[in-house]
């Protein structure tokens, strides 16, 4: 019963706070916004490792609060509510307070938030312009990777944008699977360095490019030589925001281009995008009897990249196309077998207004060796709209 | 003690740093290019950037890099406010991490919040379209009000920079006599234009025709924010057949496409007007802006 009251008990936070919105001068930036995001779909079949599933359903049903807390701190909550099999789960996907006044560029998120590896992490899945993340994302980042953790991040004072910073997680959801659950796992999982560039190319066009370097601790797979085959630890249809694939060392390269004619994207913009990643050091063998835990690695590794063009032809109307694959590697006791996963992807979505989208989307999925996955087209039809005090976008 | 005379030494290098930094010309961030124009108007010495042109819708624009990159290096950042730029500016801010920068205790100026602003309404709803609560942002089309800003904005360069202070009042001085000797010589060549009736896109020049006193009997858009839609153009184009307006009217970062439709069909006019400096060759400044948008409006009686 704790699942059903939580969010009630979510939805009487944000009916004590609406009232104040409504009457405030100002409710930009001294009082609370609270939103809502709703998530409906149909599906004609399902993609590896995405959280929605064939048929009829929701996608993450988002309410948030955020506000200036003083003249030092913003604070932000997002709880996400995601129903699988019948049964509603409460989810805290951002809880997170933001300096706003310390001096030279500097910025410290503490709490539970989104990474800022990579370039769509750091969005929101109601922003984007695809059903699902991109295979890589659902395959090394759990979809979206929030955790808790710390953040520090300077801004550079030159006319290119230059964004620094440095992060650490807990980083449970980025664990390698432990069959025995026996493994001694290091708290602060996961550690993070990333640095953005970025500007303009006349006023018509902008760009910004992203390196990332991602250390997971815990997140080399040790193989046992008496297993037979380890098991799919992910139980499939589970709400499960863990990463599938994981390795010690992770790499990310993004880059992000957008048009607009004049640069008004009131009615006509191109966005370009892609991201490669690359993840190191994913397995070792313990050989528990002769050599003690004398651990032989291998220089296997798994790689994703996508590249995405949406083009938003007019107020109402966009249109995307998206590529993307995955190669990985699945463990069988002491080796692992390869795996490929390729999606190509159209979608076309219209927007009655700034604050509701209905979309339709073609995936072509082909791959070899994922469990339980056939070649396929899959039909997607889904509407994402916002309701109550909307914060802004990023790039 | 070598130390102590390395630490003296640092030290009145970082105090020489500040001090040539205190000095130096401010860095002026503003939302809309009238506001690039009025701060340059005001402080001649300062480094004013324009977030956005005059082709650019202001309530649509992308927290791009550049602008974080800017915005990280402001004294002062100048917006309508009034919500104009809640869809951007928010982002802005949190992503610069430039503390000069968040209140309008310091450097951010809001021009709605030194004049008042027309239709303001109590409550909110998303079915109305994308409506501003605290009024109407466009505010730069009405020269009265467009003064009391001056007078705010200039305060505030004063509370800023003091030391330079008789600098900032003598350019507001001749900026507030200029303006001054204008507004009769515009009010001359509005007369003409009271109570005509136009049809135009968003209730952008909401402010030119409350004091020109021109009558915008119909809007392009079904509610604010939404583009126009061939169901709506075509209880305009009934409208227009009434046969008593003047012209259609859409600001230079609006599409011009359904006022087209609606012109050809209705046999009307449609005058793209600049919606702020640069949004044609001969407004180059918030005079010639004015005096440009006066001389169009008259050109299509």
């Amino acid at each position: 019963m704790s699942i059903l009251k939580t969010p009630l008990s979510l939805v009487a936070i944000g009916c004590a706070f609406a009232p104040i919105t409504v009457l405030a001068e100002d409710s930009s930036l001294t009082n609370p916004n609270i939103s809502a995001v709703l998530d409906g779909y149909y599906q004609s079949g399902d993609r590896p490792m995405s959280e929605r599933a064939e048929g009829f359903g929701l996608g993450e049903t988002e309410l948030a609060i955020s506000a200036n807390i003083d003249d030092m701190f913003y604070g932000k909550m997002t709880a996400v509510l995601a129903s699988h099999d019948g049964e509603t789960e409460v989810e805290l996907e951002e809880a997170f307070i933001q300096t706003m006044g310390l001096p030279e560029g500097l910025s410290v998120r503490a709490g539970r938030f989104l990474s800022d590896v990579g370039y769509l992490n750091n969005q929101h899945l109601h922003t984007d312009s695809f059903a699902d993340r991109p295979a890589a994302y659902r395959a090394f980042l759990g979809g979206h990777y929030f955790d808790d953790g710390l953040r520090v991040s300077i801004v550079a004072p030159t006319d290119i944008y230059w964004n620094l910073g440095f992060e650490a997680f807990k980083g449970d959801k980025m664990r390698a699977a432990d069959e025995h659950g026996e493994r001694d796992f290091s708290n602060i999982g996961v550690y993070s360095a990333f640095t953005k560039f970025g500007g303009d190319i006349g006023v018509d066009s902008s760009w910004q490019l992203g390196l990332a370097y991602l250390r997971n601790e815990n997140g080399k797979l040790l193989g046992e030589e008496e297993d037979e085959h380890v098991d799919d630890e992910h139980d499939h249809g589970g709400h499960a925001h863990s990463a599938k694939y994981t390795g010690e060392n992770t790499y990310i390269a993004d880059f992000v281009y957008k048009w607009a004619p004049n640069g008004n994207y009131k009615y006509q913009h191109l966005t370009l995008s892609g991201e490669y990643f690359r993840v190191t050091d994913i397995f070792a063998m313990e050989e528990h009897d002769e050599h003690e835990h004398e651990a032989f690695s291998n220089n296997d590794y798994h790689q994703g990249w996508y590249v995405s063009s949406v083009y938003q032809f007019s107020p109402n109307w966009s249109a995307g196309l998206r590529y993307g694959q995955v190669d990985s590697y699945e463990a069988h006791g002491d080796h692992l077998d390869p795996q490929k996963l390729k999606e190509t992807e159209f979608s076309v979505a219209w927007h009655h207004s700034h604050f509701s989208t209905v979309r339709l989307q073609y995936t072509n999925q082909q791959g070899t060796n994922f469990d339980g996955f056939e070649n396929d087209n899959i039909i997607t039809l889904q509407y994402v709209m916002t309701l109550g005090a909307h914060g802004a976008h990023q790039f | 003690m070598p130390i102590n005379s390395k630490l003296i030494k640092i030290a009145s290098v970082l105090a020489l740093l500040c001090s040539t930094t205190a000095h130096a010309e401010l860095n002026v961030f503003a939302c809309e290019p009238e506001y690039a124009a009025l701060a340059q108007s005001l402080a001649p010495d300062a480094k004013v950037y324009s977030a956005t042109t005059a082709m650019q819708d202001p309530h649509l624009v992308q927290a791009r890099p550049s602008l974080i990159a800017k915005m990280r290096q402001a004294d002062l950042v100048v917006c309508a406010g009034a919500d104009l730029e809640i869809g951007w500016l928010p982002m802005l801010q949190m992503k610069a991490s430039n503390n000069k920068v968040r209140s309008t205790d310091t450097g951010l100026f809001y021009a709605a919040e030194h004049t008042k602003t027309l239709d303001q309404i109590d409550n909110v709803d998303r079915s109305m379209g994308d409506v501003h609560a605290k009024g109407n942002p466009h505010l730069h089309f009405d020269p009265v009000k467009l003064l009391e800003v001056a007078k705010g904005l200039s305060a505030k360069f004063i509370q800023l920079d003091p030391s330079n202070t008789a600098a900032y009042e003598t350019a507001f001085a001749r900026f507030n006599e200029q303006w001054q000797a204008k507004i009769p010589v515009w009010q001359a060549q509005a007369k003409s234009l009271q109570g005509k009736k136009v049809i135009a896109y968003h209730s952008s020049f909401r402010y030119l025709f409350q004091w020109t006193g021109i009558e915008q009997v119909a809007d392009l858009e079904p509610k604010p924010g939404l583009a126009p839609t061939s169901s709506h153009l075509a209880t305009l184009l009934a409208r227009a057949e009434k046969g008593d307006i003047m012209a259609i009217i859409v600001a230079s970062y609006q599409d011009e496409r359904g006022a087209k439709w609606l012109g050809d069909r209705a046999n009307l006019p449609v005058l793209t007007l600049p919606m702020s400096v640069g949004g044609n060759e001969q407004s180059t400044d918030l005079i010639s802006l004015y005096d440009n948008v006066l001389v169009l409006l008259n050109g299509v009686q």
